[in-house]
């Protein structure tokens, strides 16, 4: 049957990047952050070289910057899982649910002194049920991800806040732990290499490791980029959608609350805003993973875009420190993130469209109902 | 003598190398309706685009009302006064059907739109097409199928339509929904508007077309008043002496792999009962909307049936998902390639692996990778999938190969029963003659195979035997040595045409 | 030739024609926000004084008038999340401009609108151009309107701000016959904007590029440009928020202006049935769920609970009026059918 109007789709965005997005767009991006992780640390030695820096340009002093990768990296990770599962889902309670467990850690660990691991362990399993009540509210009752994890932003902030009344918790026990999330000295090669923060070792890296096992090891992960690429033919093929959907957003609580034991750790405190003071974390986490690779639309997303994305922005933070100090650096930040963001996404958007073009001068004739043209010219319609 | 409203002649129309139509020939007068049938493929949808100023012919010569035109765009078209109405309605859904009406066209006094100038003439062509005038508030969203199209269809009258191009208008309605349809579209003829109705239903044209247009292979093969001719002979006219070489030759069956008694889903089929055996191949035919295809949709567990038994190598426990069919080793190559079956920018392997993801490995829940190359490559092999490497996304395959790779999925695990839903469409030529091999190979080594398809040549090819469904019942059970049109006359024909009758 | 029938009716009534003027979900809002003023009056009597209720529609001021962008915005199937940006740098500004110069109001509202003005028309443009999803386009240019905010605050506080915006606050100065004038131009420029889409060509138009982009382009309607629009009045609204938030604060402005504030618009727009799909929307709406927050922030101080609990009511009114809204488009839609 000819048609010459298009399908009817339930928004206009969503499709235009998908269309993109299914001539590989995207696929580039890692070589693009190293390449900007090169240009960085070129730019860098030259400037210190030309005497501009007002700090001397260490190892030391960029190993000691990672602290902050840590939870920015963990929250990105979480992003990845969920926003990969596609059809819109993000989650925008990340930093609540590090205030709320990051409570509970604390009454735990801190006020009623339990054991840590015990103390942890309760938090994990905090964590877990507040991302199952995002996916529960997604999955099953198909509320909008940004709806639902909105409301929950607020609903968690808020029980964090009153469950101490606003106030943090700290005393001895809990400054004991901020040793935990230090720059200690490396066994056998610690002498040679800088000096990097515990944390990245105790918590990032293995949740790394992990996680990039569960997405490209397990028939879980094959699950979570095939609803992500098409929900429906995953249906087809015997997924089970709705749960590995929610299965997403547990494994985001769980995260979380990893966050939070660092995050108080870190700051020898449990504060009831620790994940939603100033613009909160959650943003800065979707951020970082949409520049490190991950298609909001979904069935995108590596570990290794997301880790590097993370290292450009804490080092490239780091940097402008080290060239304009002070308040005017942190200024800077911003600045820096939004070009870095804005530009990445662009730059994508031009190398498909001459890859497209590319691939469509190389296709034979004879391809009627193939795929590249399908997307071609879905893409091409939308243009 | 009045002139013709329409006259084409001559027209012809080649993609690459590859005629679509060749002189083709259409001539409407005022107020008649003309039927435009032929098989996939026969160039109905192409001269109808080039009518509509979609597409440009290569040659031929197109009058309206004794005055030679030249339609070089779909505005061209409608400034002549052609309007075509799709199968799908095109409207937007949240926006109340007044708005569809008028959207992109509105009449405006400044910034405001004049609902007074509009108004009047909407509710004139609700009227024409049987619409009660309250719908106009009322979201697309909330009206029924048929409705929407009667909205589509007095939108396109909006402005004066002078040819009317209905394409396969009653796929998606009920009977009832068909009637109205009729008298909309007598009443349009009355009015002079002339009709080219597009259908496979050659049932229907008799109820409502005044002429016959038959297309094959690109050709008009004859043009005539209605009444000269049976069903039978436009089945004929259709499909030609073609006779089909099935590509059976050994035929042995075993147990009944799969059995359905009474099997009825409310809307689409009623009363379905047949089985198919360990080693054959049943090809379940029937027009667009017939209710084939919501079989296959029921037996794979993605639906559930209102009532009715499906017993599944004898266990007759209702299949409640995909996941519990495929447990009883049930699959499924679904029908829309595009949007239920390929994960378009995963890799070849990922798409063939995916379905099978616990057998790659002994450790649950894990995926080795030396499996999941192996298994890739061992199908890739076995289909004969064109690509210099299984890591390569699937979007940038061609339509045969694509649709390869998701027949692979389900022969990862040998199936006991294999539906394929379509298994050629958008295939080209060399694949399909390779995936109806494989099919053949499958069965004869011992699996169910249920194909159902509307390609006529297809089903006739590779079936052991034909169940063919109307309106949503079986209604006849013919051998593969069937002509095309004996089989399509059954599909398409009335119920009580004794030539309908196995 | 299709012939006319004789029918036509000598007025069209409009009512037969466009959706009613009044959603199912407003009328819910209504009756909600109605039932807590109530029982807030009946639990604590200073509720419902002047005192009270003043500063409350003040305070719904901005989150509505961003939010009458956001909804526009929403409708298209876009979103804008960099409206915290825009408002800190709108604010801080107009505020060193009214420390430095004497201006009279207008000037200064002028100013703000347009600095608002031209922020949103970066996102317009970006979105309307550049391939890339509107929440990623926002994340950015919110990041870079952080940027130029900061800057302008360089590190300090704006200091010693004149009482030039008091006709927008919640003192006497600011409210004329009773009614908070920061609320009667909401109210006023609300009005605006449900008139705006529901009977203006460009207004339904939105809707139409909400529901499906590229069909709305193929029937003619100019799809990129509109987009550069909304999110140019997104802007501008902001602007005038700006100076709500300005005549709302102290003599002081420091650099927390606007924190949060793109989430409480959103959270409004959702909760007054705009989809956030896009193709259905409601102004009024967005007017009512701002109305319904604020009253909850407010009430749960006013009972005396800890005021943390607000936020949590938010998260849950949020789950049952969007839960609500699904419910009745999915009924609406199976009993619809007309015959």
């Amino acid at each position: 049957m000819s048609t010459s109007l298009p399908e009817q789709r339930p928004s206009g965005a969503w499709p235009r990047i998908r269309a993109w997005i299914d001539g590989g767009g995207l696929l580039d991006r890692r070589a693009v952050i190293v390449v900007l992780l090169a240009v960085l640390i070129v730019v860098m030695v030259v400037l210190d070289v030309a005497g501009v820096t007002t700090a001397p340009l260490t190892t030391d002093y960029f190993a000691a910057s990672l602290i902050n990768i840590v939870p920015l990296a963990l929250l990105a990770i979480a992003e990845l899982f969920v926003i990969t599962t596609g059809d819109g889902s993000i989650d925008l309670s990340v930093g609540s649910m590090v205030s709320l467990v990051g409570m509970v850690f604390g009454i735990l660990y801190g006020t009623q002194k339990w054991d840590f691991a015990a103390a942890a362990v309760v938090a994990l399993l905090v964590g877990a049920l507040l991302g199952w009540i995002n996916g529960f509210l997604t999955a099953y009752f198909r509320y909008p991800a940004l709806i639902t994890t909105l409301a929950t932003y607020y609903a968690y902030a808020s029980i964090a806040l009153v469950i101490t009344n606003a106030s943090p918790i700290s005393g001895p026990r809990i400054q004991e732990l901020y040793g935990a999330a230090q720059s200690v000295e490396l066994p056998l090669i610690g002498a040679y290499v800088p000096l990097v923060p515990l944390g990245v070792f105790t918590f990032l890296l293995p949740v790394a490791v992990i996680a990039w096992l569960v997405l490209n090891r397990t028939t879980y992960g094959r699950q979570l980029y095939a609803i992500g690429t098409n929900s429906t033919a995953a249906s087809w093929a015997g997924i089970n959608t709705r749960r590995s959907q929610l299965l997403a957003f547990v494994i985001s609580g769980v995260i979380s609350a990893l966050v939070a034991i660092y995050t108080v750790a870190q700051f020898a405190s449990a504060r009831p805003d620790a994940g939603t003071s100033g613009p909160g974390m959650a943003l800065p986490a979707i951020t970082i993973a949409v520049l490190g690779g991950v298609a909001i639309t979904g069935g995108v997303g590596r570990i290794g875009g997301v880790l590097l994305a993370a290292l450009l922005i804490v080092w490239m933070n780091a940097s402008i420190l080290i060239v304009v100090p002070g308040n005017a650096g942190s200024q800077l930040q911003f600045l820096a993130l939004a070009v870095v963001l804005l530009g990445a996404s662009l730059v994508d958007v031009t190398n498909s469209r001459s890859r497209r073009a590319r691939a469509r001068q190389s296709t034979s004739a004879g391809g009627a109902g193939g795929v590249a043209e399908m997307a071609d010219s879905a893409a091409s319609r939308a243009e | 003598m009045t002139s013709q409203r329409l006259q084409m002649r001559d027209i012809s129309k080649r993609y690459g190398g590859v005629h679509a139509i060749r002189h083709a020939d259409l001539e409407i007068g005022p107020g008649t309706v003309m039927a435009l049938v032929g098989e996939n493929g026969a160039g109905k949808s192409t001269l109808i685009k080039i009518l509509a100023g979609a597409e440009h012919a290569d040659t031929g010569s197109i009058a309206i009302d004794g005055e030679e035109v030249r339609i070089a765009s779909t505005a061209d078209a409608i400034a002549l006064g052609i309007q075509t109405v799709y199968q799908e309605p095109h409207l937007f859904q949240d926006l109340s059907v007044a708005e569809n009406f008028f959207v992109g066209r509105e009449i405006t006094r400044g910034p405001v739109i004049d609902w007074r100038a509009q108004a009047p003439r909407m509710f004139d062509l609700l009227d024409l097409v049987g619409l009660d005038r309250r719908v106009a508030a009322l979201p697309v969203r909330y009206l029924s199928i048929a409705q929407q199209q009667q909205v589509s269809i007095a939108k396109a009258l909006l402005e004066d339509a002078r040819i009317l191009i209905l394409d396969e208008p009653s796929a998606i309605l009920t009977q009832s929904e068909i009637d109205v349809l009729f008298n909309v579209v007598r009443r349009l003829a009355g009015e002079g508007v002339s009709i080219i109705y597009i259908s496979h239903r050659l049932d229907e044209l008799f109820q409502i077309a005044d002429e016959v247009t038959v297309m094959r292979d690109g050709q008009t093969v004859s043009s005539d008043p209605i009444g000269t001719l049976s069903v039978r002979e436009i089945a004929e006219r259709m499909v030609g002496g073609a006779l089909t070489e099935g590509v059976r030759t050994t035929t042995t069956s075993g147990d009944a792999m799969l059995e359905l008694e009474g099997l009825t889903l409310d809307g689409a089929f009623a009363d379905v009962t047949f089985d198919v055996h360990r080693g054959e191949i049943v090809g379940l035919y029937g027009l667009v909307g017939a209710g084939a295809a919501d079989v296959g949709d029921v037996v794979y567990g993605m639906r559930r049936p209102t009532s009715g038994v499906i017993r599944v190598a004898g266990d007759g426990r209702p299949l409640r998902s995909p996941m519990r069919a495929k447990s009883r080793g049930v699959r499924m190559l679904p029908a829309n390639r595009s949007s239920q079956g390929i994960f378009s920018f995963q890799s070849i392997a990922f798409n063939i692996t995916i379905g099978s993801l616990r057998l790659l490995s002994r450790l649950p829940g894990w995926v080795s990778q030396r499996s999941e190359r192996e298994t890739a490559n061992r199908l890739i092999t076995r289909l004969a999938v064109k690509t210099p490497s299984m890591r390569q996304p699937v979007s940038a395959m061609s339509g045969g190969n694509a649709q390869k790779v998701v027949l692979a999925r389900q022969l990862v695990e040998r199936p006991g029963l294999l539906v394929l839903a379509e298994p050629t469409q958008g295939v080209d030529v060399g694949a399909k003659e390779e995936i109806h091999q494989i099919i053949s190979d499958l069965a004869d080594a011992g699996t169910a195979v249920l194909v159902i398809t509307t390609d006529l040549t297809e089903v006739l090819r590779i079936s052991d035997r034909i169940i063919v469904f109307r309106s949503g019942k079986v209604a006849a059970q013919l051998a593969p040595t069937a002509t095309q049109a004996e089989v399509l006359a059954v599909a398409a024909g009335h119920r009580d045409d004794e030539e309908g009758a196995a | 030739m299709t012939s006319r029938t004789d029918s036509a009716p000598a007025t069209v009534s409009l009512r037969r024609i466009l959706p009613p003027a009044v959603t199912g979900q407003e009328v819910v809002l209504v009756g909600v926000i109605a039932v807590l003023w109530v029982l807030l009056g009946i639990f604590t009597p200073s509720f419902l004084s002047p005192a009270s209720v003043g500063p409350l529609l003040v305070n719904v001021a901005p989150v509505a008038l961003i939010g009458i962008g956001m909804t526009f915005v929403i409708i298209t199937g876009g979103i804008d999340v960099s409206v915290a940006g825009m408002a800190m740098v709108c604010a801080v500004v107009t505020a060193r401009l009214l420390v430095s110069v004497e201006i009279p109001l207008i000037v200064a509202l002028l100013v703000s609108v347009v600095i608002g003005g031209i922020l949103g028309s970066v996102n317009g443009f970006l979105v309307a151009y550049a391939r890339v999803h509107p929440i990623i386009i926002t994340f950015g240019t919110w990041n870079l309107f952080l940027y130029i905010g900061y800057r302008t605050f360089n590190s300090s506080t704006v200091n010693g701000i004149p009482s030039t915006f008091d006709v927008f606050g919640k003192g006497a100065a600011g409210t004329t016959l009773g009614v908070p004038n920061a609320f009667a131009i909401v109210v006023a420029l609300v009005a605006a904007a449900w008139w705006f889409l529901r009977y203006t060509r460009a207004g339904r138009n939105l809707f139409a590029i909400g529901g499906n982009a590229e069909a709305a382009r193929l029937t003619g309607i100019a799809v990129r440009p509109r987009l550069v629009w909304v999110y140019v009045i997104t802007g501008v609204m902001v602007g005038v928020a700006a100076c709500v938030m300005l005549a709302s604060g102290t003599s002081s402005l420091d650099q927390s202006v606007g924190n949060g504030k793109e989430l409480e618009v959103i959270a409004a727009v959702v909760i007054g049935g705009t989809s956030i799909m896009g193709g259905r929307g409601s102004v009024v709406g967005t007017l009512l769920g701002a109305l319904l927050v604020q009253t909850v922030s407010v009430g749960v101080i006013q009972l005396g609970w800890p005021s943390q609990l607000s936020r949590l009511f938010v998260g849950v009114f949020i789950i049952i009026a969007v839960g609500a809204d699904i419910l009745r488009e999915r009924a609406r839609r199976r009993s619809g059918r007309m015959s």
